[in-house]
């Protein structure tokens, strides 16, 4: 593909270039253990981000008046490349920060003016708060409920699988605000605070034996009527657009193949296991290898050829079937890596690491064929909004949802 | 090798499609796979007339000098289609074979026949277990005063009624030589098929006098190229039919009334359906791959079509497999097309070998 440029953008990368030469020094490497990677951003990386921001190249496609340029996206691409060419992190937020692109859309000027910078540099933490123990799948199921008192909310209830509850300053929240409409009609979308005594936090125990998620308790606890995002009882479609933004920025991380020429470059891990277990020769083993490398490379050339698609300004079916396709690499991968090992599967602990990822692989699997929507949902997501088949009827539609059975 | 730009496939792809869905209807299809010929001399005139019988021969010769990644999407539809003819054999196969071996006075005389369709050829290659492997050619070659006479058997050979010429692969005394046979020197026996679409024959030589082609390099080396070409036309025929299937097998899950409402809204039939789109949307991904790799004649390429091989042939047997029974009971019928589709897939998995040889193959191209 080529891309016309003009001048105008040639004066853009100058200046991209100029200021990341003039600011950019480098940031320390994050101190490894100490809470997990990937949570809470250290004072130099705060510091960088807020310059980031003040420079107006964090989130370049805003208008101007929220730190924004109001550039189009090839000009914005040009930015994040110049970013990404020396390593600085900071830019294309407004395509990944899910939390201040929400905030944006369908916040109130108060609450905009509060955290959209904060959330821009990192120095405000945020976690999710969705799922129910009675509201999975069903996500608007919802029976956390918000209730309107004076210039607050006071929310009461129980939330789930909350990552990085623990450190958060606000979550955010999806809470019932009427009981007398059908499900999707009650839902409001709100900032919780998370600091305040009415909201506890406790880890979660995976099947793994690690603990990334958390419960999180909310009894009394108050969140100021500014902190709603969109109007009352909207909050399932700010949902659908936070969500949206969720689900651009995992389909930004998927991954094409690794640009070409590759089929064979470096050994696949399953080949080398095999090899290493001395079971390489196996016939039988090899047939399942084979379809398990297949699986993950088909994947690979199906994410390639829908970026490919919507480059063209083409829809493609094929994005959406990347998680099914993950959930049956990673469960059939699992199988295969057990089957290599035999019996040495039975084993665990740190002198028998093959064991150890055989078994991880196996019951972390079930993160991602469970999580983010089971493969069921998703598969009825795809019969139905890529094939068109029409829904199951619903026995809570149209029903005021006080009248809805749940557990 | 030329390559079309995207306009210009965009438009062989629908001009092919309009084409078929006129002349390769249905019903076409069944009047035409009773027929002994199992092909319509009328469609298949006027595929010639639109270059796609030549579709991968050079220009030089007759042909569009198209490549393999055009190749691929004309036979998505042909496969679509279910489309009756001895497109893979002569103008795929035979013609890439001939390109390969690289033989100019054959190349002179035999390509523009088959691009122009008033010339149909074929491989016989295959011994009794239907292999693609040097050891399983059944078929020697003998030399007397310059003179070479071939005798054995070649089984499997895709189109051999039709043909009038044979490009014979055949064991001299240590190496695989190729030759021109003129079929009405062999015995031609046609073989009833499971697959009413496809025409096989098992060839008997004895004695039959034969005229060597020369080759420019060695001749196995030129059978691999032309299987090459093949498999990618093969499997893009097996993605085109996996997803011609998928529509109409969905199609009827939204138009079939049980219990009050449409099938396809039944989890258990909806989620089926999710299941064949990723069998069949990975199968069009590996198809297409594969035929641009090889377009590129980049270092993966033979790993690229291994997997295309046994990706599409199975994602082309469970779509269709899977069809008859979303269907139910019409799909037992046998006026409903949907066992044409399995007949057909379960056809095209065996042709080139089955896919459990090709996830071998993979695997040791990948190193192991």
């Amino acid at each position: 593909m080529t891309q016309e440029i003009s001048d105008g953008d040639e004066v853009l990368r100058e200046e991209v270039r100029a200021w990341l030469a003039d600011n950019w020094k480098g940031l320390p490497k994050p101190q490894p253990g100490a809470g997990g990677a990937g949570w809470g951003a250290s004072a130099e990386q705060k510091a960088w981000l807020r310059k980031v921001v003040e420079a107006r190249w964090a989130v370049t496609r805003w208008p101007t008046e929220w730190y924004g340029r109001g550039l189009s996206d090839a000009q914005a691409r040009i930015v994040e490349r110049e970013f990404s060419k020396v390593g600085a992190p900071g830019a294309g937020q407004d395509r990944t920060n899910l939390w201040a692109n929400t905030l944006l859309a369908k916040g109130t000027p108060a609450l905009k003016a509060r955290l959209i910078a904060p959330l821009l540099c990192s120095e405000v933490g945020m976690c999710l708060l969705y799922s129910e123990p009675g509201a999975g799948s069903d996500l608007a199921g919802v029976r956390t409920r918000a209730d309107r008192k004076g210039e607050n909310f006071i929310v009461n209830g129980q939330k789930v699988w909350t990552s990085g509850a623990a450190t958060a300053d606000y979550g955010m929240l999806i809470a019932r605000t009427d009981w007398d409409v059908p499900k999707h009609m009650g839902i409001s979308f709100i900032f919780l605070p998370m600091k305040q005594p009415g909201v506890e936090v406790r880890p979660l125990h995976q099947i793994t034996g690690e603990s990334h998620f958390n419960e999180v308790f909310i009894t009394d606890a108050t969140a100021p009527v500014e902190n709603l995002l969109g109007e009352l009882n909207t909050g399932w479609s700010v949902l659908q657009t936070a969500l949206a933004y969720e689900r651009s920025v995992m389909g930004e991380g998927a991954r094409g193949p690794r640009s070409g020429a590759l089929e064979a470059k470096s050994e696949e891990p399953l080949i080398a296991l095999a090899r290493e277990a001395g079971v390489l020769g196996d016939p039988v083993l090899r047939q399942d290898i084979a379809r398990v490398i297949a699986y993950k490379r088909l994947n690979a050339l199906n994410t390639a050829r829908a970026k490919a698609d919507l480059a063209q300004g083409t829809s493609s079916p094929v994005m959406s079937l990347g998680k099914l396709a993950m959930s049956r690499i990673l469960h059939e991968e699992a199988k295969v890596r057990t089957a290599i090992l035999g019996a040495g599967s039975l084993l665990e602990g740190p002198d028998h690491p093959r064991a150890e990822d055989a078994n991880f692989l196996t019951l972390n699997a079930y993160f991602t064929s469970i999580g983010g929507g089971t493969d069921q949902i998703q598969r009825n997501i795809i019969g139905e909004r890529v094939l068109g088949l029409p829904k199951e009827p619903e026995v809570d539609r149209d029903v005021p949802f006080r009248q809805v059975r749940g557990g | 090798m030329a390559t079309l730009s995207p306009e210009e496939r965009a438009a062989l792809r629908d001009s092919v499609s309009r084409l078929l869905a006129d002349h390769s209807a249905e019903a076409d299809v069944r009047r035409t796979m009773e027929t002994e010929a199992g092909y319509d001399a009328e469609l298949w005139r006027k595929l010639a007339d639109m270059g796609v019988i030549g579709l991968v021969i050079e220009e030089a010769y007759g042909g569009a000098g198209a490549g393999p990644v055009e190749l691929e999407l004309v036979m998505e539809e042909a496969g679509a289609a279910l489309l009756c003819s001895p497109l893979l054999a002569s103008g795929v196969l035979a013609a890439e074979l001939l390109r390969a071996l690289g033989d100019e006075d054959a190349k002179t005389r035999l390509l523009p026949g088959i691009a122009a369709g008033t010339s149909i050829m074929t491989v016989a290659m295959t011994g009794p277990r239907g292999e693609w492997t040097e050891d399983s050619i059944e078929v020697h070659a003998t030399e007397q005063d310059g003179a070479w006479r071939l005798d054995g058997v070649a089984d499997y050979v895709l189109h051999a009624q039709n043909a009038d010429v044979l490009l014979v692969l055949a064991h001299a005394a240590n190496e695989v030589l190729a030759f021109e046979v003129d079929p009405a020197l062999v015995q031609i026996k046609p073989l009833p098929t499971f697959d009413h679409t496809l025409r096989l024959a098992r060839i008997g030589f004895a004695g039959v006098s034969a005229r060597r082609l020369n080759a420019t390099g060695p001749v196995w080396d030129a059978v691999q190229q032309a299987l090459n070409l093949a498999l990618v036309a093969l499997a893009g025929e097996q993605a085109g039919g996996a997803r011609r299937c998928l529509e109409f097998t969905v199609d009827y899950a939204k138009s079939r009334i049980q219990f009050g409402r449409a099938i396809g809204s039944f989890q258990a039939v909806k989620h089926m359906a999710a299941d064949l789109l990723l069998e069949s949307e990975s199968a069009i991904s590996a198809a297409r791959n594969a035929a641009q790799r090889l377009a590129d004649g980049a270092d993966d390429a033979d790993a690229a079509i291994s997997l295309a091989a046994f990706a599409c042939a199975d994602a082309f047997a469970q779509v269709t497999a899977t069809s008859i029974q979303m269907h139910g009971g019409i799909a037992f019928t046998w006026v409903h097309p949907a066992h044409l589709y399995l007949r057909r897939a379960r056809a095209d998995a065996q042709l080139f070998g089955p896919p459990s040889e090709y996830r071998e193959r993979y695997l040791e191209q990948l190193g192991a």
